[in-house]
């Protein structure tokens, strides 16, 4: 009997159905990995299991027995534990007192007893071959460390069932291969390690079966002995080689609008020409945006430069964007949208000075302008004074579409422009790009979503480690080959 | 399912709960202070209620851009007190010294704010730590330099003219109090510097990716702050004349619970002079009818204090609701 098993679990948001009947099944003692591509479902199913969120129909089993969680204490106490890619722990307290946060061993008159503590931390961390000081400090540890006090946290709740998602999105190498050897004592314990990653040679280095979702379904699973990474790619995105649509082929004469050098692998400087839109492929964590950042001024060039139509970029934000390169945030709530204010204002905020005669706005100048663009762009929206927060994502995107439009730029860096808009939304904002592109502005494309990669990019450039590894013409390109460059299992699995 | 943009529906959209909400409690409490006493809605009593106001209410005006800013200003009791002592200090009972002492006072307050502004925008130190250990340095100032008693003495006509009424009904103070609220809100919505205070008070992060001069306008917003205040100082000085060293303590609370009242919570980006300017007549209002009903001064305090925490409590409770309905 399996540990773990779900029947026709299904979950349902309001207009998307994020999990669609699946049927999931593993042991104990071993490591399954789930993989799938952005919005498969894998995060979906993991809340679910981990009691985050409730199921809208289907049951989960643990060991045979129906169970149903209202909350993660729930799933906790029938022995399911998650680790976050998100740090939870304080680093200003030790691994001991981390390890037993909020379930301290109290002695008499309800004094915490932490050799008590200690001593069962020890004891915790050493049968499972995790070597830490239990009276280190957290704050004092590197990252895989961090990570296996998140890990030791988790067993100390005595789990059989520890969901681990993408452990090593931010470890390097060397911290990896610490992380296997920690994952690979847990099974031999006989606990059952569920694994989500996006990187496929981990997949095939560290899982005994793989569980492949997409659009919400389980396709397959399989041993991975018995499976292939092209055999695995194609089934992450459902497709053989697809057709790609041809873009428009780049205009001859057009000038260089940004050069960097020192950022590709091979020392070749990537030039982007005017009206080319330059596709940014790569995985979560590879370092897209912070090459983004980097371009825009938002944290130090790091031994990189960058040049526009020649001249050096400045290095402050403010001046960046005055010089014509324009950052598209990828977080919109975070640093994009100014929630409480009006349409207008939002799509004003990067061109003031464009709006103001010295020190005063000229507001029905401004409100025309805006108006115009936004129009354009197609917004949906009861008013142009409408808060932006309370609009769709799609129709956010499409008002700092606008801001980036009225600023004038001469390159667009833009990060996921389509998370959160559905699928009429992104089409528009495809129109856009290539619109732009076909009046001369160079866009650089940052997407998870490699099929918009390839619709919309003239060049893709792959990055890994926060480096480009390969800069390639989009002309036969396809999913597969993108994946493949992108997760280096190319390279990895020849020999598997 | 919202309609396409310009519809001509938009317009007959009725204003948001939380930008409504306190006019509706404005309106509420003067027809309970109607039934309460007839003599409310004589014209004198109302000119005189704003009157009364009239040094709370124009300091509010600068407090409401620091706090549009996520920020806050509780050094604005100390610098109304050091205004209306410099005030009467430099004129000196001499008519000549009229508009210099007026002068003194304005820039007494625009100083002191300059220096809250630069160390919150470029020292980094948190504004509500820093205002306030400000404020004790502004009345340790302010008391070094009259010795700890009461000195100076206003020019002759400056309180005349500032307690007299225009056309015998209109008090001036209610005059100056009504033109700060237009400064404030010109200020607020037709110069850059007001628009950038919303967009850098509703996201600070989104604000410096689209270029905004964070510290610059962080800066500017403590001086309009310290010099509405440094007014608020000379129309109290109208109103009590020389009445001590310290004539502006505790004013500080007032103006933020106005604020508050306002709508113009710590979140930053939300709310207005114009609501800061209901916030003002709630709480004088309110005040007055505690009075009107015999209660200690000692109660109206302990009122005022309760009015801070349930105005938060409640612009957060319906921002909490707006932005719970928004959310996908």
């Amino acid at each position: 009997m399996p540990l773990l098993q779900t029947h026709a679990l299904t979950r349902r948001f309001p207009g998307v159905l994020a999990l669609d009947h699946v049927d999931f099944a593993a042991e104990a003692g071993e490591v399954h990995a789930v993989c799938g591509a952005n919005g498969a479902g894998k995060s979906t199913l993991m809340n679910l299991l981990s009691g985050t969120i409730t199921p809208t129909s289907g049951t989960i089993s643990v060991n045979g027995e129906t169970v149903s969680f209202v909350s993660p204490a729930d799933a906790r106490d029938a022995g399911i534990a998650i680790v976050y890619q998100e740090f939870s722990s304080i680093p200003e307290l030790t691994v001991a007192d981390n390890i037993f946060l909020g379930r301290e061993f109290c002695g008499r008159f309800g004094a915490i007893d932490r050799r008590a503590a200690s001593r069962a931390a020890a004891d915790l961390l050493g049968r499972y071959g995790i070597s830490l000081r239990p009276d280190a400090l957290v704050g004092s540890l590197g990252v895989a460390d961090r990570q296996l006090v998140e890990f030791a946290r988790a067993l100390a709740t005595d789990a059989r069932i520890l969901i681990l998602d993408e452990p090593t999105a931010v470890l390097s190498i060397s911290e990896q291969a610490k992380l296997f050897g920690v994952i690979r004592t847990l099974r031999e314990r006989g606990l059952l390690v569920l694994y989500i990653s996006h990187r496929l040679e981990e997949v095939f280095e560290i899982a005994d079966r793989v569980s492949v979702m997409r659009d919400g379904a389980l396709v397959a699973t399989r041993e991975k002995s018995a499976l292939t990474s092209s055999e695995l790619v194609r089934l992450m995105t459902g497709r053989d080689v697809a057709a790609n649509t041809a873009p428009a082929l780049l205009v001859e004469g057009r000038r260089t609008a940004l050069k960097l050098e020192g950022i590709s692998e091979n020392g070749v400087p990537l030039e982007l020409r005017e009206g080319e839109i330059l596709g940014l492929a790569g995985l979560v964590g590879a370092g897209r945006t912070s090459i983004a950042h980097r371009i825009a001024g938002l944290r130090p060039r790091d031994g990189f430069s960058a040049a526009l139509f020649g001249a050096a970029l400045p290095d402050d934000p403010a001046r960046v964007l005055a010089a014509g390169v324009v950052y598209m945030t990828e977080d919109r709530k975070r640093d994009g949208i100014f929630a409480p204010l009006a349409v207008t204002s939002n799509a004003t905020a990067a061109s003031l000075d464009r709006f103001a005669l010295g020190s005063f706005l000229r507001l029905r100048r401004e409100r025309a302008q805006a108006g115009e663009v936004l129009r354009g762009l197609r917004l949906v929206a009861a008013s142009l004074d409408t808060p932006i927060g309370s609009l769709s994502g799609g129709n956010q995107q499409k008002v700092l579409f606008a801001r980036a439009l009225l600023a004038r730029p001469k390159v667009l860096i833009c990060d996921e422009p389509t998370r959160g808009a559905d699928v009429g939304a992104k089409e528009e904002i495809y129109a856009v790009l290539r619109r732009l592109a076909a009046e001369g502005v160079a866009i650089i494309l940052i997407s998870s979503e490699l099929n918009e990669v390839l619709a919309l990019s003239h060049r893709i450039a792959v990055v890994r480690h926060g480096r480009i590894t390969a800069v390639m013409d989009n002309a036969g390109l396809d999913e597969h080959a993108l994946l493949v460059a992108a997760t280096g299992a190319g390279s990895k699995n020849a020999a598997a | 399912m919202s309609m396409a943009l310009d519809t001509p529906r938009a317009s007959l959209r009725l204003p948001s709960l939380d930008k409504a909400a306190v006019w509706i409690v404005l309106v509420v409490l003067l027809l309970l202070a109607g039934l309460a006493s007839d003599a409310f809605f004589k014209i004198n009593y109302l000119t005189n209620l704003v009157r009364q106001a009239a040094p709370v209410g124009i300091t509010a005006v600068g407090v409401t851009f620091v706090m549009l800013l996520r920020g806050v200003d509780l050094s604005v009791g100390a610098i109304v007190s050091m205004s209306a002592v410099v005030c009467a200090l430099v004129m000196d009972g001499k008519a000549e010294n009229l508009w210099l002492g007026i002068a003194a006072a304005s820039a007494c307050g625009a100083a002191i704010g300059l220096a809250n502004g630069l160390l919150i925008a470029h020292g980094k130190v948190s504004a509500f730590i820093l205002t306030l250990g400000m404020s004790i340095v502004v009345y340790g100032l302010v008391q070094m330099g009259t010795g700890g008693t009461a000195r100076g003495i206003v020019s002759p006509g400056f309180r005349e003219v500032l307690n007299s009424r225009v056309g015998g009904v209109l008090p001036v103070l209610v005059i100056f109090l009504l033109v700060a609220m237009a400064i404030g809100i010109f200020l607020q919505s037709r110069t850059r510097f007001g628009r950038s205070v919303y967009l850098i008070g509703a996201n600070p992060d989104a604000a410096r990716l689209a270029g905004l001069p964070v510290n610059r306008v962080t800066v500017i917003a403590y001086v309009v702050s310290g010099f509405f205040a440094g007014l608020g100082g000379l129309a109290l000085l109208a109103r009590t004349g020389v009445s001590g060293t310290n004539p502006g303590a505790g004013m500080e609370f007032d103006v933020l619970a106005a604020v508050v009242l306002g709508g113009t919570t710590f979140a930053g980006g939300r709310g207005s002079v114009g609501a800061t300017f209901a916030g003002v007549m709630v709480l004088f209002i309110a005040l007055n009818l505690a009075n009107v009903a015999g209660l200690p001064y000692a109660a109206q305090l302990t009122i005022k204090g309760l009015i801070i925490i349930a105005a938060s409590a409640a612009h957060s409770w319906i921002g909490w609701r707006v932005s719970a309905r928004t959310q996908q």
